[in-house]
C-alpha cells in the first residue's frame, strides 16, 4: 500500500493556523491550495507589536514560514480570494473560489481545512466607556497599532497614562458573551508592559477582575510585568469613562478596598471579547458545519479538530487560542488531512 | 456611641457562614426575581454608582452581604436611605443583578421590622408623601414641604426658595383631589410599624 | 395620534411651564393628548421605597384607566412618573405574581395594553426628527446646550428599551433638528439627585452640581432637561452648590416652542428661576 498525495487539501485561512497547516502539508509534499481573502499572510500576527511570553517580534514567527509556503512546489497561495461555493463529492469537495477580479475557480479537493479566525467584538453597546464617542479609546487590535507606531519612534510627547480594561464583552451575559474570551489576560498583560519598555516615564494600569495566566510561562510573564515592568494591577472592573478636560476619567471600584478609584488617562485600551470573524460564519455555514450557540465552529465529540468527514479547524474559528495553540491546531489539521487522504482501503 | 456598637467595629466582625446563610438568596431569588449566584463580584455596579462616595456598604458588597446571609447589617445599612435608584448598576452589571430592586425590597423590610433608619428624614419625607397620596390621591408639594419641614422640625429648610416659588407661580396653593379616593385607597394596606398608613 | 396623557403632580404645580409648553407643542404636531381621567400620583420614589405592591398599583390604577379610554399609548413627560408607570407595565406583563395582586388591588384586570413612552421617545420614534425640523420657523442658530437625560427616560434598559442608556443621543439630534448646537460632555446621564431635594438636600447639592459643573466646562450656555425633577434640582439650587453660573435649565419642549415660533409666555419661559431671556436674546431667539 503506497501513499497517496494527489488530492487537494484547500486551507481556508491565511493566519497563524492556516499557515501552520500548509506548510506542513506542503513539506510532506501533498498538494495545498491556501486561500486567504485579504492581499497578504500572517493574519492577526500583522498587526502585533510583540508577543507573549517571550516579547518575540510576531513578524519573524511569520516572515519564515511565509518563505517555506513560496519555496514549497507543491502549495498554492490564492490572496484576496474567497471560497464562494461548495458541493459534497464522493471523494470529498467541489469548491468554487473567486478573486478579486470576479474570475472563479473550479477545484475539486480531499480535505479541508477551516482557519477563518475571530474577530473582536462591535463595542458600541458599550457607551460607559465611550469608544467611538471619545477620542483615544480602542480595542486591543487598534492599540497594537498605536504600540507598533511608539516602537517605530513616533512617540507621545508626554509620557502618557495608559488604562487598559480587562473582560469588555467576556463573562457578560448582559450585554456581551458569557464566556471568557482566554487571550486577553495575556494580551493585555504583554500591552501593559510593551508601554512601559518604550516609554519608561509613562503609566500603565491593567483593570481585572482575575488574571489568568494557565500557560508554560504565563504566570511568570505576568508577574514580570507587575514586578519589572511596574505595571500597576488594580482590581476591579471599571465602570464609566467620562471625558474630563483632555483626558479620560475611568470610574471604578478598587474591590480589595472596596473604595471608589479613579485614574485620569490619556489612552484607553478595551480588550473586547472574541467572537467568531464572518469568514467563520460564512463558512461554517457553506460547509454546514456544526457550531456552538456562538458561532464558533464545534469539533466532534473527543477530536480536537475534526468537524466532520473530511473538514477540520485550525486555530480561533474554534474558539479563542493564541499563537502557539494556533500552531498546534494546524499542525494537528494537517496531520488528520494527511490521515484521511491515505485511508486504508 | 461606645466602643463595642460602633459602626467600625461591626464591619470588622467576622461574619458568620451558617446554615442560615443562603436563606436570604433564595427569598430574594422569590421576592424579587434576582438571581444573586450571578454575580461574578466584579464591582462595575460600584465603581459607577452615584452614590458610592457616601455608601457605608457599596452595591457589590451589598450582595455579597445577602451572599453571606447578614441580613443585620443589610436592614441596618446606611446605603437603604440615600441609594438614589439611578439605575446605574443595574444596566451594568455583566449579570443583570437587579441591585436598586434588592435595595427596595431590604428597606420595605427593615421598615417591617421598624429598625430605625439612619436617615430618620428620608423615611420621614416617604411617609409624608404617601400620606397625601392615601388622603387626596395626589401630593401638593407645597403642602408636603411645609408638613416636612414641621415634622422635621427644619422650619427653614428650603425657605429661601419659597418666595421666588410663590410669585413665579409655581405653588399652588389649592391641591387638586382624586374623585374616586376609594378605589386609590384601596392600593394602601395597614403595615405594622408605618404610621399614619392603616385606615 | 390619540395619546393618553399622565402628566403628574409636577406638571400641576412646580412645573407647570413644562405642562404649558408639552400642550403647545404636541397640538402643534398633531398629537392629540387626552389627560387621563381622575388620575392618581405615580407614587414616585416614595411608594417604591417603601412598599412595592402599592408603587405597582399605584401605577396600574393610571394604567387601568388609560385601557377605559380605549388607549393605547400613555405618555408622561415627567422621568419619575414615567418610569414609574413602565416599571409597572413591565411587571403586569412579565410577573404573573405581581399580576395577580394587581387585580386584586383594583378589582378589575390588569392593564395590559397601553404602552408606556415618555414624549421624547414619542417625539423621535413616532413623529420623527423630520416632521419637526419642518416646523422649525426661528432655528435656534448660535444656542450652545448640554443635553441632559438623567436616569430614567434610558434606564434600566431592560424595562425602557429607548435610546443607550451611557451615551444617549436622542435629544441631541432633537435639538439639533431644531438649530441648536449639543455638547459633548459626560455627566448627560449620571444622577442629578433625584427625589432627596427636600430630605437629603446634601446629596443633590453634590451629584446636580457635578452635572452643572461638567457641562460648564464643556461650554454649554444652558442644559436642556426633560424631567421636572432634574429641572428643579440643577436650577433651583446653584447657589447653595456654590456655583455662580446662573445657568439656565429649559425644558426641551420649551425650546421646541419658541422654534416652533411661539412667544416665551405661551410656553413658561419666564417661570424658570435663572431665566434664560438674556441668553435666548443674544442669539436673537426673544425680542422684548
Amino acid at each position: 500500500m503506497g501513499v497517496h498525495k494527489e488530492q487537494t487539501t484547500l486551507v481556508i485561512g491565511g493566519g497563524a493556523a492556516g499557515i501552520e497547516a500548509a506548510r506542513m502539508l506542503g513539506q510532506a509534499g501533498y498538494p495545498v491550495v491556501l486561500v486567504e481573502k485579504s492581499n497578504r499572510l500572517g493574519g492577526v500576527l500583522n498587526q502585533l507589536a510583540s508577543s507573549f511570553p517571550r516579547w518575540e517580534d510576531p513578524v519573524k514567527f511569520v516572515e519564515p514560514r511565509i518563505k517555506d509556503l513560496e519555496q514549497s512546489a507543491s502549495v498554492k497561495v490564492l490572496l484576496e480570494s474567497t471560497v464562494i461555493g461548495c458541493q459534497k463529492t464522493e471523494n470529498g469537495y467541489q469548491v468554487q473560489i473567486k478573486n478579486i477580479n470576479g474570475a472563479v475557480e473550479e477545484l475539486q479537493v480531499g480535505a479541508v481545512i477551516i482557519a477563518t479566525g475571530f474577530e473582536m467584538m462591535d463595542l458600541s453597546g458599550y457607551g460607559e466607556y465611550g469608544h467611538g464617542a471619545f477620542p483615544n479609546v480602542y480595542d486591543s487590535l487598534e492599540f497594537e497599532a498605536v504600540l507598533k507606531e511608539w516602537s517605530a519612534g513616533k512617540k507621545p510627547e508626554k509620557p502618557p497614562v495608559v488604562a487598559f480594561f480587562k473582560c469588555v464583552g467576556s463573562r457578560d451575559r448582559s450585554k456581551g458573551y458569557p464566556y471568557c474570551s482566554k487571550i486577553c489576560c495575556m494580551y493585555s498583560a504583554k500591552q501593559a508592559g510593551l508601554v512601559k519598555d518604550l516609554l519608561p516615564e509613562a503609566k500603565s494600569y491593567v483593570f481585572y477582575m482575575d488574571y489568568r495566566a494557565s500557560g508554560k510561562e504565563y504566570e511568570e510573564f505576568v508577574r514580570s510585568v507587575i514586578e519589572d515592568k511596574h505595571v500597576r494591577y488594580v482590581r476591579g472592573r471599571p465602570a464609566k469613562v467620562l471625558p474630563e478636560d483632555d483626558r479620560l476619567l475611568i470610574r471604578c471600584e478598587d474591590t480589595l478596598m472596596g473604595v471608589p478609584i479613579e485614574v485620569r488617562a490619556d489612552y484607553i485600551v478595551l480588550a473586547a471579547a472574541i467572537r467568531p470573524s464572518r469568514g467563520t460564519t460564512e463558512m461554517a455555514e457553506m460547509f454546514g458545519l456544526e457550531t456552538d450557540a456562538y458561532g464558533f465552529i464545534e469539533p466532534e465529540p473527543f477530536q480536537a479538530v475534526k468537524v466532520q468527514e473530511r473538514v477540520f479547524l485550525a486555530g480561533s474559528c474554534g474558539f479563542a487560542v493564541e499563537t502557539l495553540g494556533a500552531l498546534q491546531q494546524g499542525a494537528a489539521a494537517a496531520a488528520q488531512a494527511m490521515a484521511v487522504l491515505n485511508q486504508a482501503d | 456611641m461606645n466602643a463595642t456598637t460602633s459602626p467600625v467595629n461591626q464591619y470588622f466582625k467576622a461574619l458568620q457562614l451558617d446554615e442560615q446563610s443562603n436563606s436570604l438568596s433564595q427569598e430574594i431569588l422569590q421576592n424579587c426575581g434576582v438571581e444573586i449566584e450571578r454575580c461574578l463580584e466584579c464591582g462595575k455596579c460600584s465603581g459607577g454608582c452615584s452614590n458610592t462616595h457616601i455608601f457605608d456598604y457599596t452595591p457589590r458588597k451589598i450582595v455579597q452581604l445577602i451572599k453571606v446571609g447578614n441580613e443585620d447589617r443589610l436592614l441596618q445599612m446606611d446605603a437603604l436611605w440615600c441609594c438614589v435608584a439611578c439605575q446605574l448598576c443595574v444596566d451594568r452589571c455583566p449579570s443583570g443583578i437587579d441591585i436598586p430592586r434588592i435595595i427596595d425590597y431590604l428597606r420595605e423590610r427593615a421598615i417591617d421590622r421598624g429598625i430605625v433608619p439612619t436617615r430618620p428624614n428620608v423615611k420621614l419625607f416617604h411617609e409624608l408623601m404617601l400620606d397625601q397620596v392615601q388622603k387626596i390621591g395626589r401630593v401638593s408639594e407645597l403642602y408636603l414641604i411645609l408638613n416636612y419641614n414641621l415634622k422635621s422640625k427644619q422650619y427653614l429648610n428650603n425657605a429661601e426658595l419659597g418666595p421666588q416659588m410663590f410669585f413665579k407661580g409655581k405653588l399652588n396653593p389649592i391641591p387638586a383631589r382624586v374623585k374616586r379616593m376609594d378605589k386609590v385607597k384601596r392600593l394602601f394596606r395597614p403595615k405594622p410599624g408605618q404610621k399614619g398608613v392603616a385606615e | 395620534m390619540n395619546v393618553a396623557y399622565f402628566p403628574g403632580c409636577s406638571l400641576h404645580s412646580m412645573s407647570k411651564e413644562y405642562d404649558m409648553s408639552t400642550r403647545l407643542v404636541c397640538k402643534h404636531l398633531n398629537i392629540n393628548l387626552q389627560e387621563i381621567e381622575d388620575w392618581n400620583c405615580c407614587g414616585a420614589t416614595a411608594a417604591h421605597s417603601v412598599d412595592h405592591s402599592l408603587a405597582v398599583g399605584l401605577s396600574a390604577r393610571n394604567l387601568s384607566i388609560a385601557e377605559d379610554m380605549k388607549m393605547d399609548k400613555v405618555m408622561a413627560v415627567c422621568a419619575g412618573c414615567f418610569s414609574r408607570l413602565k416599571t409597572a407595565s413591565h411587571e403586569i406583563r412579565n410577573n404573573p405574581h405581581m399580576k395577580a395582586e394587581v387585580e386584586q388591588m383594583l378589582q378589575s384586570p390588569a392593564p395590559v395594553k397601553p404602552e408606556v413612552e415618555h414624549l421624547l421617545q414619542l417625539l423621535v420614534e413616532e413623529t420623527g426628527l423630520e416632521a419637526i425640523a419642518q416646523q422649525v420657523v426661528k432655528p435656534l442658530r448660535g444656542l450652545r446646550v448640554a443635553a441632559y437625560y438623567g436616569c430614567l427616560i434610558t434606564r434600566p434598559q431592560k424595562v425602557v428599551q429607548f435610546d443607550d442608556p451611557e451615551q444617549p443621543v436622542s435629544l441631541d439630534n432633537l435639538l439639533k433638528a431644531l438649530g441648536a448646537e449639543t455638547v459633548t460632555w459626560g455627566h448627560k446621564a449620571e444622577c442629578c439627585g433625584g427625589g432627596y431635594a427636600a430630605s437629603d438636600t446634601d446629596i443633590v447639592l453634590d451629584l446636580g452640581g457635578q452635572v452643572l459643573k461638567s457641562a460648564k466646562k464643556a461650554g454649554a450656555d444652558a442644559i436642556v432637561v426633560a424631567c421636572p425633577m432634574c429641572q428643579g434640582n440643577l436650577d433651583m439650587r446653584q447657589k447653595a452648590m456654590g456655583l455662580d453660573f446662573r445657568m439656565p435649565i429649559i425644558y426641551f419642549t420649551q425650546l421646541m416652542g419658541l422654534a416652533f415660533g411661539y412667544k416665551p409666555g405661551q410656553l413658561g419661559i419666564n417661570k424658570l428661576f435663572n431665566s434664560p431671556t438674556a441668553l435666548l436674546k443674544s442669539k436673537g431667539l426673544v425680542k422684548e
